[in-house]
């Protein structure tokens, strides 16, 4: 069978696309010719750049403005890091993909999962915590009678089952209030339960749910801290492997002098910040992530805050052994070996101020 | 069926009932919260989720065509490669029986515990929502490639191999045309799969896409937000699945189920 279209072929076509298929093997090659010159250029001059990555715990937000902010002014590129960002999510674990090499750093969930992570062994190394007072709160609305913890006795509260649930148990426990005094139930998502009433009492991250409560006009909260019953639970902690860590110092240095340098400028300057941060997803919005902001000056600042990213060690030993009492650490672990400040002290002083 | 499209009007009915449908359910959609005074945190009003659309449409548009590229690609890897097995596993028949056991098992896995391989394996990148696009596309078009390459009528094969036609014959002119019709749903039902993929691929880390936009409102509580992308991602897989029951039209005029 005969094709129509082939009565039309004819050799002048066919050598006119021979023709232009050898011109434009000469621009392509000419092209390639420039562009390894080109590339020897780049990499003759300065030395040439660590490809890096960071792999943070959740979707790009204000949360992690200091990485964006330390790459959009270049203090990566200035030691000679090429930072790629990486945003988390629901279904993604920091740690594993650290350990796993897939990323160089991770900003992992906190104290307490790099507590669980060296007590499974996962060969990750700490050297810098974002919150330095416990970031989540426990919050109850004015109309619900509750204005101290003993009256959490008989209510029904709601928490996040990846590791809060220890923290309100040991708050409660501080006032004798045992795990069969009250309901716990595990927090979803959405806050909706909370707000129509359904929990007495939910979990909010003061940088993200607690503000959601507040747009929404519930402002009367009774918020309880843990940091008040003396439990405190440092969050955000930056990690990297130990092979990194010993095998690339200088790196993890560079790494977090200039992370410290990009915190420094976020938090002197949050509108600039937060307008970098929308800059990477315009769909956020603004309000919400300005009013993170704010908040982020006083869990990675509080008052007798050793400095920005500290690592502050009686804290993690005192909740190591919380959570080993708790059942969820089998022993103890060697806090100096899962959290490792040397970086951190090595760094000048004036980048862990305002 | 027949008596609807004789009641609307010949050559009416495809067109206009879908379309007085759309509408009835955007009425509903804007009437009911009014009517029974429906807090806009439980249902806003459709006026409401258009004005939000409005408000960040170049957001909007740059996540369809993002979620959409990753769509076509792992769509398209995904039909060829289902195609490919579909005819692999019909005309080698020991070959079905070592593999399709595979493809069985890969499928009864959620896609979500993927996630995290996928993201250690392809990145952050574009690739690793297409991968997940294809994963979830290749796995009809098998099956209904080599469903529809073995229901074809032996009556008709012999018919041909009587002419002198040879194998090769027989599977471009009879077996594969006979199957397209059949291969032709598992597209259109490929097509929605593979942006479900992309969607979920979007959540495991990245700043633009539908996705990506779905899990933000959601935690945020930004309910309009996630009525304007639920809306979208219905509006894109809608027009998705008819783009690809356009082609089939086209190119399958002999389906069968006409």
């Amino acid at each position: 069978m005969q094709f129509p279209q082939s009565k039309h072929r004819s050799p002048i076509d066919r050598r006119t696309v021979l023709a232009r298929m050898g011109r434009f093997a000469m621009v392509a090659a000419t092209a390639a010719g420039l562009g390894v010159v080109a590339l020897a250029g780049t990499t003759g001059g300065a030395a040439a750049a660590e490809k890096v990555s960071l792999r943070l715990k959740w979707l790009t937000q204000t949360q992690f403005a200091g990485f964006y902010v330390a790459k959009a002014k270049g203090y990566y590129d200035a030691v000679g890091i090429d930072l790629t960002i990486n945003p988390g999510g629901p279904n993604l674990n920091a740690d594993a993909l650290v350990a796993s090499g897939a990323d160089t750093f991770g900003l992992t969930g906190g104290a307490e999962s790099q507590l669980a992570a060296a007590d499974k062994g996962l060969p990750l190394v700490a050297f810098g915590v974002s919150h330095l007072t416990t970031p989540y709160v426990f919050v109850a609305k004015a109309s619900s009678g509750i204005t101290k913890l003993e009256d959490f006795r008989g209510k029904k509260v709601s928490t996040w089952f990846t590791g809060a649930q220890h923290t309100l148990k040991a708050m409660l426990a501080s006032v004798g209030i045992g795990e069969k005094d009250f309901t716990l139930v595990p927090q979803s998502a959405t806050m909706n339960p909370f707000i129509d009433g359904q929990v007495d009492v939910a979990t909010a991250t003061l940088y993200n749910e607690y503000q959601t409560l507040v747009a929404k006009g519930l402002t009367d909260l009774k918020v309880f801290r843990a940091d008040d019953y003396g439990i405190s639970v440092p969050r955000d902690t930056l990690v990297t492997t130990k092979a990194i860590a010993e095998g690339k110092p200088q790196l993890v240095q560079n790494f977090l002098e200039a992370t410290l340098k990009g915190w420094q400028y976020a938090l002197r300057n949050p509108d600039e910040a937060v307008d970098i941060v929308m800059k990477v997803d315009p769909s956020l919005d603004r309000a919400h992530q300005a009013a993170q902001m704010k908040v982020l000056r006083e869990l990675m600042l509080p008052p007798g805050a050793p400095g920005l990213l500290a690592i502050e060690y009686p804290k993690i030993e005192k909740l190591a052994q919380l959570l080993k009492d708790a059942g969820v650490l089998t022993k103890v672990p060697d806090v100096h070996a899962a959290f490792d400040d040397r970086f951190w002290k090595a760094a000048p002083d004036s980048l862990k101020k305002l | 069926m027949s008596g609807i499209t004789r009641l609307t009007g010949r050559g009416c009915g495809s067109v206009c009932l879908p379309i007085v449908m759309i509408l009835v359910a955007a009425a509903l959609w804007e009437l009911s919260p009014r009517v029974f005074k429906i807090s806009p945190y439980y249902f806003p009003p459709l006026s409401d989720v258009l004005a939000e659309g409005w408000r960040i449409r170049t957001i909007v548009l740059d996540g369809i065509v993002r979620t959409v590229t990753e769509t076509l690609l792992g769509f398209s890897a995904g039909a060829l490669f289902g195609i490919a097995c579909g005819v692999l596993f019909a005309l080698v028949r020991p070959l079905e029986r070592a593999v399709f056991p595979l493809f069985v098992v890969s499928q009864t896995v959620p896609v979500v515990a993927f996630g995290a391989i996928v993201i250690i394996w392809f990145g952050n990148t574009i690739f690793a929502k297409v991968v997940i696009a294809f994963y979830l596309t290749f796995f009809p078009v098998t099956v209904n490639t080599h469903a529809g390459i073995l229901a074809c009528d032996p009556q008709k094969v012999a018919l041909m191999r009587s002419f002198g036609a040879g194998p090769a014959a027989i599977f471009w002119r009879l077996r594969l045309p006979s199957a397209l019709p059949t291969i032709a749903v598992a597209l259109r039902l490929g097509i929605s799969l593979g942006l479900i993929g992309a969607i979920v691929g979007e959540w495991f880390g990245d700043t633009v896409g539908l996705g990506v936009m779905l899990i933000q409102a959601m935690y945020t509580e930004a309910v309009v937000r996630l009525w304007l992308i639920i809306l979208c991602c219905g509006v894109v897989g809608a027009g998705l699945y008819g783009a690809v029951a356009f082609v089939e039209r086209r190119l399958v005029w002999w389906r069968s189920d006409a």
